[in-house]
């Protein structure tokens, strides 16, 4: 599979929420811009998460120095799926009915997205193998991580 | 059981509600005139309240009730101290954890606690623009809103997903979870859904909003305003009405051990709150007459009916389907119709309920020789992306 495969580029008007940049979570964002899923990882036992924390295994450094943003496989499951049929706001009309999922990585922190490339009704069952999508958004400036079924 | 020398030792005496749609008024009237009306039920005046406590749904998918004004002020209550306590849904258990403190050093004989949302005004204002629910409650720093995770049902219902995929819960399930609520609606005037009957068909009829979601298993908006006063045992004797002691409290977190760790999302964190209220008050489940469960939607009813233990976990869903919640069942649960049927106030809605309950006032509904009720309350962040939301529980008996 190409690199391009995993793109998705999508221009004009951004009429949905925000994103919510900090000063904690901009390397991520910088990472998706980047077509890298960045996790935050423990360089002392190898320990995984999403989003920033301490690491639950043992002492930290000030300000968990211990640990730092590294690129992971983008590859997960689904872990629950709902379908959206309405849209809570107006930005997403269009979109519904939509899948919103939560998908538990490989490497083990949760993170929740859309899933993209299939209809609905394809998305039937947790256990489902996913992996990243990176929606680019030139004229705005970010990129979305969605995910996109794989397997069985 | 031995009770924790704490159990008892408080106790509350006058209740205000103001329930359902105020377009008319602002939030700020409704909260004072709660407040004013748990004061004279109590048989007290504004200069005996020595604090006050606002009860706002912080923390959670956003500030309910985000304007400045403090109720203290439109009442003109002389007190020491008013602040701000909630985190979602779970405002009056934590509201009168922290009140305890300040009468247990004399810093108060009586305190105010209130808790007031104009979220049904809100939202008609939302709709206008092109929204569903509570825009107004937006908050920023969550992950997913530009993704599609807008209200709570987007993440909660993945819980309801998850129990039916793992121990083959149904819709139809849920939905007598719903029915048997609507059921105790029916009896009270005051719920939004009186009059209004409902079957599992209607349930299953109802739209899809978020499925695995039917809208019949989504709580309500609503606007109004819910006070109680809290003094302890001691000045409780000489309230006009029957006091409400309270008997025990506890508090969990779902954050690390639940979620975190092992990604259980058919829990609520009950099993601390438990042990710490029942512990205190030297009671168990069997001395409940009725239940009064945190429901913002139907599948948190099922499991907190798991994990307090009226059932295995797992078999909830075959537990509600047999009819035990509602009128005339083995363990009465929100007796006034709850968030789904009644109106939503928090926490507040199954406190209010209680005190009711035990004071034999609650009409039609009433439990008969109810003694012992417990109220529960949830919220915060759920995963957007905190895994954290708190469960709370208090046990209140009737007299002292």
């Amino acid at each position: 599979m190409s690199d391009n495969d995993n793109v998705i580029t999508v221009t004009g008007e951004w009429r949905k929420p925000p994103i919510n940049v900090d000063i904690d979570n901009r390397p991520f964002y910088d990472g998706l811009k980047a077509h890298k899923l960045l996790l935050w990882h423990c360089n002392q036992c190898g320990a995984w998460y999403w989003p920033k924390s301490y690491c639950q295994n043992h002492e930290n450094e000030p300000f968990a120095a211990n640990m730092e943003w590294t690129e992971a496989s983008g590859k997960g499951k689904v872990f629950a799926f709902n379908r959206h049929h309405w849209a809570f706001h107006p930005g997403f009309k269009d979109d519904v009915p939509y899948v919103y999922a939560l998908i538990e990585l490989d490497e083990g922190p949760l993170i929740s997205t859309t899933l993209v490339g299939e209809t609905p009704d394809d998305v039937h069952d947790i256990g489902q193998e996913v992996e990243i999508v990176y929606e680019d958004h030139p004229d705005q400036g970010f990129t979305l991580p969605r995910f996109r079924m794989t397997g069985n | 059981m031995a009770k924790h020398p704490s159990s008892g030792k408080y106790a509350i005496i006058g209740l205000g509600v103001i329930a359902g749609p105020q377009p008319d008024r602002h939030q700020r009237m409704v909260a004072a005139e709660a407040a004013r009306l748990a004061i004279v039920d109590a048989g007290l005046t504004p200069a005996d309240i020595g604090g006050a406590i606002d009860l706002r749904r912080t923390g959670g998918g956003g500030d309910r009730a985000n304007y400045t004004d403090a109720y203290s002020r439109v009442l003109g209550l002389k007190n020491n101290f008013y602040f701000v306590v909630g985190r979602g849904g779970a405002l009056a258990g934590l509201g009168i954890a922290t009140a305890i403190s300040f009468l247990d050093r004399g810093i108060a004989d009586y305190v105010c606690l209130m808790g007031a949302v104009a979220d049904w005004t809100h939202s008609q204002e939302s709709k206008k623009q092109g929204h569903r629910g509570m825009s107004h409650a937006d908050k920023e720093g969550y992950w997913g809103k530009a993704l599609g995770d807008l209200r709570a049902v987007s993440h909660h219902s993945w819980m309801a997903a998850r129990h039916m995929a793992v121990y083959g819960t149904t819709s139809e399930q849920l939905g007598a979870i719903s029915v048997q609520q609507r059921e105790w609606a029916c009896k009270n005037p005051e719920a939004k859904m009186y009059g209004r009957p409902m079957t599992i068909e209607d349930h299953q009829n109802s739209p899809l909003v978020v499925e695995p979601y039917h809208l019949f298993d989504i709580c309500q908006v609503s606007d109004g305003g819910i006070a109680f006063i809290l003094t302890t045992a001691e000045r409780a004797k000489d309230a006009p009405k029957t006091p409400v002691a309270v008997l025990g409290q506890g508090f969990g977190e779902v954050s690390a051990e639940l979620w975190w760790e092992n990604k259980h999302f058919t829990h609520m964190a009950v099993a601390p709150a438990k042990e710490q209220a029942f512990g205190q008050a030297g009671l168990g489940i069997s001395d409940i007459d009725c239940a009064q469960l945190y429901d913002c939607f139907t599948s948190e009813v099922m499991f907190q009916l798991e994990d307090y233990g009226w059932c295995e976990k797992g078999e909830g869903g075959a537990f509600v389907a047999e009819g035990p919640i509602g009128p005339g069942g083995s363990i009465p649960v929100n007796t006034g119709g709850g968030l789904l049927s009644c109106y939503h106030l928090g926490d507040l809605t199954g406190m209010a309920e209680s005190i009711r309950q035990l004071r034999g006032e609650a009409g039609d509904h009433q439990i008969e020789d109810c003694e012992v009720v417990m109220t529960t309350g949830h919220g915060g962040e759920l995963l957007s992306p905190g895994m954290c939301s708190i469960h709370t529980c208090t046990l209140l008996g009737r007299g002292l």
